[in-house]
């Protein structure tokens, strides 16, 4: 046979004569994506994903067609691609049909409402088969603090399960801190970074956004140093959150795994002081500016600056990294302001100084309040008072020290932006509150001095792209509280800082991918959906009683047991597609940025459907690639499957629409195999 | 006198009551022998069904319109007396004969003339004797038959356009000795029938066509794929062929030449897309009837993967008269770009109706004004939509376009299979593209995404806009779904979906855009309902009450001699009092 020789997106390539270009590529070691080619069956040319474009047909012309790559075949001197915009835009768009009459969950709303994308369900279903390492080892791919953030984290996550619409979610943080308990407590997962590049990044902050973009481009080779103006790393999870909540050996511990991967880390560094941002731009290929939001915001009521007013930030300081000493509340009375966590951990920092009373002061009301539900709950347990809907108006003073907190009284109007009721005054209506502390906890911004040069936004926090994380200064990269909206959960900046460091890996290589959120297909699911579930109550975190506990700085929770893990984590429903890791379609899907909600309309309804004992079908995740009607009759010989109907609502049924042919079926799970999404999946109970 | 009546009897004619006629006639002549009665096919002349024709020896003395059986027995009495004062009011105006006059016929050249039911009637219009001058006596060898059809310049007249004998050539140099010859009746484009009147009212011209086509490419067996929707065509097509069968010009050893070929005719099931050749093909083996991907053409591996050529009806219907009269003649008509003549129907807000056969190089202008008499009723003309749900709208500044494949390619509808709907100033053209949408994304086979999903998703956008919950990206988004479909659909049918709503967007945008028009979305051609706003002009109106007295909602209020108004939140558009008002008052917009 004669060789044909070609191109393939500018590679070279050759191939036999009356080959085609899809399995010319493939012998040539490139993939054109497809999603209806299989080569025991006969060419479909459905899916229209192999289009490619003869830019020139070996003459200088171009074709003026696209073709499927799948049909077309090479003829000598063609210059074929696959990236040209038409080609991509053709295949874009498919996809996107695709999609639009899509119905599953590719990932379960778990990982997708995780900021950091952790694959929860993933790592549930290793503890529940007691596979505690291989949990440990799936959290690392998104989080390099599992053990610290199983405990601080507010789980969005839980939140979103949707066991919590059987009964209650799944204790899917804890499960993490356990798995990382046990992991660090045993033979350490420790990951091997790549051969190192040469290339240097400085990150400037220890917290956990700096620490998480060090741990993932340390481990793609860079020589990576992290600078921190504290004496320890660790940032807000050091000292922002108490010791009852974070024990610090634990996270001594997680960040001494970092190091242990050859992160050079410099404590006591100050930008702008010991350093400056022209220093390490000098010095380093990159640089990460992850410093944080450590200013508590001002209140802007008269008295502030009395004697006895302090940030929930500064208070908590010391006290959280054990670095300072135990301030002697007993017999104080201690005014909180704020509804956020911060609040509870101030809050109940100073019931454990000894304070005689402790009051939260909110403008709305309990169920308004951004803290998470548990941590209100054992602050009441532990004695805290809340003056609900009530609003610092003005600090009275005594010589120069607090006395009194002035409050505005508040009554619950129109839901505002965030959905929630906003809180107005009444007029007129004050009530007065005695306090020796007023600790001020309703919120952080950076402190953005040092970053000479840097642009910032209104909110003066650092001006960063979306996509690129990249600062005006070329080179310069931000993520965390310090940039655009500013302070947030842990978990969100460890999120940004993984993608960060996914996107300075590529400029380090030279090239430019920016950040875009991939797309996963998602399903509507209610609670009458999930009325046949068994219900089995969540495994309650053991706690030590309150009277115990508000004594001392010593962990609450005390873990849960291995037993109590894997029961808890069997309890998954397993909402994401059993298929994710080798479905094509949406393998593809993420490959460009992709906006199915574009082209919103009909679904097709045909759903669930049980064929024989052991192969279930969902209708919902086709995409009438036909493969399984083809491989059943052309290589199987059985013929049993068919196309029914036409157009938009064509569905895979018995042929004929003839349920009876179903008994032919001899389960040889070919149609299984060749499904390139989880439409087709093997059922073995 | 020595005549006989013809009575026109194709499925239109039949429709509108020709059958009815037929027998009437025929009772009155029931004894008569002097005056025979003869059913023939469809002269083409729509809007003057029924049709009868009196003859004498031979040649048309009288065309009768608008026949009714209670007309039978003047037509009788003047047929034996030669007078026709006694059916003046029946005759034809020379305006109306004017729609034939301007026309030149080819493929349609039987049609209305011959009885579709005789062998002998067609052999007397010469059928048949194109096959016998390249089966016998000197003769034409294949690719003698196939230069001619090159000189001809005959192109595919289903739609694509596609020169005839490259066709006939590629499958006659394609390896292998099993070769099929496939007649594409599948005519699906909504408002497109000659190929239904060629088999109804000239059978034996279609199968003259498909012998000589047989012969030259070496098939042994033609198909005839017909849609079922066409009774009549299958039953007259089925007697033909068994009549010439009969005669020995089908079968074994044809006019003893040596040459072999069997008929048979497959009926479709009423898919549309069966009407692209490689679903046809699918369909034929038995398949769902599903497009194929190209390569390999038919010519290569087609009716069970064996060299194959599909064309359609009309195309073989010139076939003969090339052959006949030489392909120089056929190419002597026409534009340097498209040789010979087509057919078309002309269709929809003409005042004149039905199968139009003119030479290339005519232009839109004379088609529809020369010809079709202009637009009917009082409206103005606004645009024609050409080739169906494959073709475009052309508007009025291009009225001048002369016909020929490049000439409407460039303007961005198609010459297709012929359909010409001819539209005025109260057509909405988002709806026209809707409608079409409606039609493909119905037709759809299903199986590739672009055409399967992306023509649902365009005819979806369409019907909000239509409903008057468009928005302005819609537009956009339409457009570059469209662009989307043409490029990567499989087949034609998805490849050219998108051309109703394309060419629309290019000459008519504006009605899209006001159609979305976040201020005050509305239809400029007043036709879509849920845009419509109606109010009273205080000026005009008497205070009759009439229109709050129709009013279905009670949305009109008023007292008697004093101006009304209408309730905008409450009317629900249904135009009653728009048609009640005598005064013109109620103002539609």
């Amino acid at each position: 046979m004669s060789q044909i020789h070609f191109t393939i997106n500018g590679i070279p390539c050759t191939c036999e004569a009356g080959t085609t270009v899809l399995q010319a590529a493939k012998q040539n070691g490139i993939e054109i994506p497809n999603l209806c080619n299989d080569e025991s069956v006969r060419v479909y040319g459905a899916c229209g994903l192999c289009a490619v474009e003869v830019t020139d047909d070996g003459t200088g012309k171009a074709l003026p067609k696209l073709l499927r790559a799948c049909s077309a075949k090479p003829q000598e001197g063609y210059v074929i691609r696959f990236d040209t915009k038409r080609a991509a835009q053709s295949r874009k768009i498919a996809l996107e049909l695709l999609m639009s009459d899509h119905t599953g969950d590719c990932r379960g709303p778990c990982q997708l409402s995780c900021p950091a994308g952790t694959d929860c369900q993933g790592y549930v279903k290793k503890i529940a088969q007691g596979d505690f390492r291989g949990a440990v080892e799936i959290i690392k791919q998104k989080i390099p603090l599992p053990a610290a953030i199983g405990r601080v984290c507010p789980h969005p996550c839980e939140q979103n399960c949707r066991r919590g619409l059987v009964e209650q979610p799944i204790s899917i943080a804890a499960l993490k801190a356990h798995a990382a308990d046990r992991d660090l407590a045993g033979d350490t997962f420790r990951p091997v970074p790549l051969p190192d590049t040469g290339k240097r990044v400085a990150v400037v902050g220890g917290g956990p956004g700096g620490l998480t973009a060090a741990y993932y481009l340390r481990l793609k080779g860079h020589a990576v140093t992290v600078l921190d103006a504290a004496k320890k790393m660790g940032g807000m999870l050091r000292y922002g959150i108490p010791a009852y909540r974070l024990p610090k050996e634990l996270l001594d511990r997680e960040i001494s795994e970092i190091a242990a991967l050859g992160v050079s880390m410099q404590n006591g560094v100050r930008l702008g002081k010991d350093i400056t941002l022209q220093q390490l731009r000098d010095e380093y290929d990159a640089v990460i500016l992850a410093t944080g939001a450590w200013r508590s915001m001002a209140m802007h009521v008269p008295g502030e600056t009395l004697d006895g007013v302090t940030g929930g930030i500064q208070f908590l300081h010391g006290i959280s990294s054990g670095e300072g000493e135990i301030p002697d509340l007993t017999g104080k009375c201690v005014a909180v302001c704020g509804g956020g966590n911060t609040a509870m951990d101030a809050c109940r920092t100073a019931i454990r100084c000894g304070a005689a009373r402790v009051s939260v002061i909110y403008r709305r009301t309990r169920g308004e309040m951004p803290a998470e539900v548990t941590e209100i709950e054992e602050s009441i347990e532990e004695g805290v008072s809340y003056e609900f809907l009530a609003n610092p108006a003005e600090i009275i003073g005594e010589n120069g020290h607090v006395k009194q907190v002035k409050l505005q009284v508040m009554e619950l109007g129109a839901p505002d932006a965030s959905g929630r009721r906003a809180p107005v005054p009444i007029a007129g209506r004050f009530k007065y509150l005695d306090a020796d502390l007023v600790i001020m906890a309703i919120g952080q911004t950076p402190d953005t001095a040092g970053l000479d040069g840097i642009a910032l936004t209104k909110k003066g926090t650092v001006a960063a792209d979306a996509g690129t994380f990249r600062t005006n200064l070329p080179g310069v990269y931000a993520v965390g509280d310090l940039t655009n909206r500013g302070a947030s959960i842990a978990i969100e900046a460890i999120g940004e800082a993984g993608r960060c460091a996914a996107v300075v890996d590529a400029a380090l290589r030279g090239e430019e991918k920016p950040y875009f959120a991939p797309y996963f297909s998602q399903k509507q699911v209610t609670a009458a959906d999930l009325a046949d579930r068994e219900q089995q109550p969540r495994c309650p975190m053991p706690t030590r009683p309150a009277a115990e506990r508000r004594h001392d700085f010593a962990p609450v929770n005390r873990g849960l047991d291995n037993e109590t893990a894997m029961r808890e984590a069997r309890r998954c429903l397993e909402c994401g597609c059993h298929d994710y890791h080798e479905c094509k379609l949406i393998r593809y899907a993420q490959q460009q940025e992709l906006h199915p909600e574009r082209f919103a309309g009909a679904k097709n309804a045909h759903g669930k459907e049980q064929r024989l004992v052991c192969i279930e079908r969902d209708n919902g995740k086709c995409i009438l690639c036909g493969l399984c009607v083809r491989v059943c009759e052309e290589a199987a010989g059985k013929g049993i499957l068919g196309l029914v109907g036409r157009g938009f609502p064509t569905v895979v049924k018995p042929e004929f629409d003839r349920p009876e042919v179903i008994a032919g079926c001899r389960d040889c799970l070919k149609c299984v195999q060749a499904c390139p999404t989880g439409a087709l999946r093997q059922i073995t109970e | 006198m020595s005549g006989y009546i013809a009575v026109g009897q194709g499925s239109c004619g039949i429709a509108a009551g020709a059958a009815n006629v037929y027998a009437a006639l025929s009772e009155k002549l029931a004894d008569r022998a002097d005056i025979a009665l003869k059913t023939v096919g469809c002269i083409g002349m729509c809007w003057l069904e029924p049709i009868v024709d009196l003859y004498d020896n031979d040649c048309l003395t009288a065309r009768l319109v608008h026949v009714s059986p209670a007309d039978a027995d003047r037509i009788v009495t003047a047929a034996e007396s030669g007078d026709l004062s006694g059916i003046a009011d029946l005759v034809i105006t020379a305006e109306d004969s004017a729609f034939l006059a301007k026309q030149t016929r080819i493929a349609l050249r039987n049609c209305g003339i011959i009885d579709p039911t005789s062998l002998e009637s067609a052999r007397a219009a010469g059928g048949y004797s194109a096959l016998a001058k390249i089966l016998t006596g000197e003769g034409m060898t294949p690719e003698q038959v196939i230069e001619c059809i090159k000189v001809s310049g005959l192109a595919g007249r289903g739609g694509a356009g596609f020169p005839t004998w490259f066709k006939w050539n590629a499958a006659r140099q394609a390896p292998g000795d099993e070769k099929y010859l496939i007649c594409n009746a599948d005519e699906g484009d909504p408002g497109a029938f000659m190929d239904r009147a060629v088999i109804e009212s000239d059978p034996h011209t279609l199968i003259e066509g498909m012998l000589i086509a047989a012969y030259a490419i070496g098939a042994r067996e033609a198909i005839v794929y017909v849609r079922a929707e066409y009774p009549l065509a299958i039953k007259r097509l089925t007697r033909a062929i068994g009549q010439a069968r009969e005669a020995g010009l089908i079968g074994d050893n044809i006019m003893g030449s040596g040459f072999s070929c069997d008929f048979r005719i497959k009926a479709g099931a009423g898919a549309f897309v069966c009407g692209e050749e490689t679903a046809l093909i699918e369909s034929l083996q038995g398949s769902r009837g599903m497009p194929r991907l190209k390569p390999p053409f038919p010519a290569q591996a087609g009716y069970w993967y064996k060299p194959s050529n599909i064309n359609n009806v009309e195309t073989f219907a010139n076939v003969a008269w090339i052959i006949s009269n030489g392909g120089a003649a056929f190419a002597a008509m026409g534009t340097p770009d498209s040789k010979g003549t087509k057919v078309f129907a002309l269709t929809g807000k003409v005042r004149r109706s039905g199968l139009v056969e003119i030479p290339m190089g005519m232009t839109l202008r004379d088609v529809i004004f020369g010809i079709g008499g202009g637009i009917r009723g009082g409206g103005s003309f606004k645009a024609v939509q050409m080739g169906g749900p494959s073709g475009g709208c052309i508007s009025a500044s291009l009225l001048d376009t002369v016909i020929d494949y490049k000439a409407l390619g460039a303007t961005g509808a198609i010459m297709g299979s012929g359909g010409m709907v001819v539209m005025d100033d109260s057509t909405c053209m988002v709806s026209m593209a809707k409608f079409f949408l409606d039609f493909t994304a119905k037709e759809s086979c299903g199986k590739c995404v672009h055409c399967r999903i992306g023509t649902k998703r365009m005819q979806e956008i369409l019907t909000r806009i239509v409903a008057g919950e468009g928005v302005p990206e819609d537009i956009g988004l339409l457009e570059e779904l469209c662009l989307a479909v043409r490029d990567g659909a499989l087949c034609g049918l998805g490849q050219t979906a998108p051309n109703p709503v394309l060419t629309t967007l290019r000459y008519f945008r504006g009605e899209f855009e006001a159609h979305t028009d976040p201020e005050h979305r509305r239809c400029p051609a007043h036709a879509c309902q849920a845009l419509l706003t109606y109010s009273v002009d205080a000026e005009k109106c008497r205070g009759c009450t009439l229109c709050a007295k129709k009013c279905p909602v009670g949305a009109i209020s008023g007292t008697v001699k004093q101006p009304h108004a209408i309730d905008k939140d409450r009317c629900i558009r249904c135009g009653q009092c728009y048609a009640a008002c005598r005064f013109g008052a109620v103002i539609k917009d």
